[in-house]
């Protein structure tokens, strides 16, 4: 066998930029999706390309991420991003005392930000709460989930993966000393079973993570944590509006095509499959959003969905948590060889997260190509449906 | 791909659920259509009779002074009617005249629609 | 979430070539979540070979067109309570004039291809495609900052539309809307593509593409005026200045 064989478990961001960069590097690649591509948590992403200035204070590396890798999205794949900035807004006197913490903060991670007069905000995007005390812009913006998921699923088939969608892994195939060596598969589609075998599994199912490792009998340490988002049926601004605070709830307004929306909250749950709408959430993100843009109570709700974002923790809770990602060996942590896990993280920074699994996958098995991602231009979302 | 609508395709056309005013229009056309083009060639056949003399002729038009022709022959107008009247509000529209206003250009026709048809049948029955 | 309504899902099945059927759920609902939702938790706690495309849950990915009680729906954004009554029954079908992949799933693979072929944009300027609410409309400087187009290629018009059902080979009024939002500019090879039989001619005018849009496209508006791109290009060409 002359090339690699590498099997992902998961088309969300994760899996298909892994699957993108291991492509490039001259993998053969398969990856198995239960479902469609990005219908998970990635589908169900905000959408906002982070600038990084939501994690600048509290959690560096983070926000590090998010500045790199959101000006190298913009350069690779343009077509699914509107990218019109955002604005931090300071509406209270302890938003303007965080706004102290903030400018250092964007300085220490060289996010680019400048300070508005609050006419000048105004002038800007009129539909602000007039009574701001004062703004930055930041090179915040908008993608489409799914597209942008796409965009590298086109790109990677391209290079040769393949994709096998609608198919969930119901258990993986081990070798005598518990190592893993394929995937068993069930396609949807057409009801059959069936094995794959490669020279290694990545595990790239997000929040599901520790579905997969359990059938390895290795862990990873994920915390499931879903937050709401509610879409609004009017574009009342054309940058993104955050709260300067610390990360709290209902704190982002995104706006994307016609629409608003405004995110997010943050509880840990059990059962990833279905999350239910919280509809004290709903009207929370009302309050919360109609503080930053009033006219937002004269705008209809048009969508209520729920995202379970992978956080990695063990320990602390919820907001606390720092939004980096993490690779594992289980080889290292569990003795078992032939499988990485690949999680937490956000959508921002799907690229990176790719290349540091590619990163460890080759050197688990002595292959020495390197990441070229940062400079592939990715093809039109469309190739996806139309390459064979 | 084929260019031509397949015959085994046409019934869909006329599929009734839970189609908006454009649809109907449409449903409609393709109806009266297909009924003028039927008449058409039944008008052609009627006229061949001319060529079997006279005789033939007078006894066809004895056969058709009865209510059910004239019922047949008041579906006709009604059809033309329609199908003339939508096609003028089908061109305006292919132009983007009235694109807008496509349904109620829709209710006007077939408002001019029953009114004709009501104004025959009252002079064709009395 | 209260769940208080109970209706029944009557959803169509279909696995490989096997003939197609349909399977019935009962589900207690909440009559303000979206039908989307409903079909979820069938697949999560009902029947998990039971497939269906989502992504974004509203509505800017396009992904989760069907027909439900026969009419093309966005299903994220679908309350259940605008389509079905307490104790009634809601079907749900897979859009038409797509090859059905498998249960609620089409191959949307020719509206891709075609969307691509006449030069959708998928980001374009805030000006172009203006805001229907006068509140909400662009700051004059920011008319030249970029948004994601209206069309979502959900399909839902493609399947909608009564002449796409006989007619495999015309282009559809996604792929006519995208043509005209790309503008035909002089654009030789797009001006043959859409003025043929398959193109803007072939629209009969039914009018339900623009009735089932989930997106503010208004595709039958586009065609119309794209029809008169193509003879303004044509009377444009005879006189030598095109």
């Amino acid at each position: 066998m002359d090339k690699p064989h590498a099997i992902i478990i998961g088309a969300g961001f994760t899996g298909v930029a892994t699957a993108h960069d291991l492509a490039l590097r001259g993998f053969d690649v398969t990856v198995v999706e239960r479902g469609p591509i990005a219908n998970g948590t990635s589908g169900r992403t905000h959408g906002l390309l982070h600038s990084g200035g939501r994690y600048a204070v509290k959690d560096q590396e983070s926000a590090i991420e998010c500045i790199d890798e959101n000006m190298i999205l913009r350069k690779i794949v343009p077509q699914v991003i509107e990218p019109n900035g955002g604005l931090f807004i300071a509406l209270t006197e302890s938003d303007l005392e965080y706004g102290e913490q903030f400018i250092e903060g964007c300085e220490a991670c060289h996010i680019p930000i400048e300070e508005l007069k609050p006419q000048q905000a105004l002038k800007l995007e009129p539909n602000l709460n007039p009574r701001l005390l004062a703004a930055f812009t930041i090179p915040d913006g908008t993608f489409d989930p799914l597209r942008l998921a796409l965009s590298f699923a086109a790109t990677a088939k391209s290079n040769g993966a393949r994709f096998h969608l609608y198919t969930e892994v119901e258990g993986l195939l081990l070798d005598g000393q518990g190592n893993v060596v394929g995937v068993k598969t069930w396609d949807r589609k057409t009801n059959q079973r069936g094995e794959l075998r490669a020279d290694i599994v990545v595990n790239a199912t997000g929040a599901w993570a520790g579905e997969i490792t359990e059938m390895a009998g290795a862990s990873v340490p994920v915390k499931p944590t879903p937050g709401i988002m509610v879409a609004y049926d009017q574009r009342l601004c054309q940058r993104a509006i955050n709260r300067l605070c610390p990360p709290s709830d209902g704190d982002i307004i995104l706006p994307q095509r016609r629409m608003m929306v405004v995110g997010t909250t943050s509880f840990e749950v059990t059962d990833l499959d279905y999350v239910p709408v919280i509809e004290e959430q709903i009207e929370l993100m009302l309050e919360r959003g109609a503080e930053m843009v009033p006219g937002i109570r004269q705008a209809k709700v048009r969508g209520v969905y729920m995202a379970t974002r992978p956080l990695i923790g063990a320990g602390v809770t919820g907001r606390s948590i720092a939004r980096t990602f993490k690779c594992y060996d289980h080889k290292a942590s569990d003795n078992v060889d032939g499988l990485v896990t690949i999680t937490g993280g956000k959508a921002t920074t799907l690229r990176a997260m790719a290349e540091a699994t590619a990163n460890m996958v080759c050197a688990k098995l002595g292959v020495t190509a390197q990441c070229s991602t940062k400079d592939t231009p990715l093809l039109s979302y469309r190739q996806f449906y139309a390459l064979p | 791909m084929s260019n031509k609508p397949s015959p085994s395709n046409w019934p869909k056309w006329f599929d009734p659920r839970r189609r908006e005013a454009g649809s109907w229009a449409f449903i409609l056309n393709r109806l009266s259509a297909l009924g003028l083009t039927f008449y058409l060639f039944l008008h052609l056949i009627v006229l061949g009779t001319l060529a079997q003399g006279e005789a033939a002729y007078d006894n066809f038009l004895e056969t058709i002074h009865n209510p059910l022709f004239i019922l047949g022959e008041l579906v006709v107008i009604v059809g033309a009617v329609y199908h003339g009247l939508n096609g003028l509000r089908v061109g305006l529209t292919s132009f983007g005249i009235g694109v807008s206003v496509q349904k109620q250009l829709f209710y006007i026709t077939l408002a001019i629609t029953a009114v004709v048809a009501v104004f025959f049948a009252v002079r064709m029955f009395s | 979430m209260i769940n208080e309504w109970k209706i029944t899902l009557k959803i169509y099945r279909q696995k490989g070539q096997e003939p197609p059927h349909y399977d019935t759920f009962e589900l207690e609902v909440n009559p303000d979540e979206y039908v989307l939702d409903a079909i979820e938790r069938v697949w999560a706690f009902r029947d998990r070979s039971l497939t269906f495309a989502h992504a974004c849950h509203h509505s800017t990915c396009g992904a989760c067109g069907m027909r439900v009680n026969d009419v093309e729906k966005l299903t994220c954004i679908t309350p259940i309570r605008s389509v079905v009554a307490n104790g009634g029954v809601l079907k749900v079908d897979p859009m038409r004039n797509f090859p059905v992949v498998s249960d609620l799933v089409v191959d949307l693979g020719s509206l891709y291809q075609r969307m691509d072929q006449v030069g959708h944009r998928s980001v374009l300027p805030l000006g172009e495609e203006p805001a229907p609410h006068p509140a909400a409309a662009p700051a004059p400087e920011d008319l030249q900052a970029l948004r994601l187009a209206d069309c979502i290629e959900c399909g839902l018009c493609i399947s909608a539309c009564p002449v796409a059902t006989t007619t495999p080979a015309y282009l559809g009024p996604a792929v006519l809307a995208g043509a005209q939002q790309h503008g035909l500019n002089g654009d030789l090879k797009l001006l043959e593509l859409v003025d043929s039989d398959s193109g803007v001619w072939r629209c009969h005018s039914a009018f339900e593409c623009t009735a089932v849009c989930p997106s503010n496209v208004d595709p039958a508006r586009r065609i119309m005026d794209l029809r008169r791109q193509v003879i303004g290009a044509r009377i444009a060409r005879f006189f030598g200045r095109g």
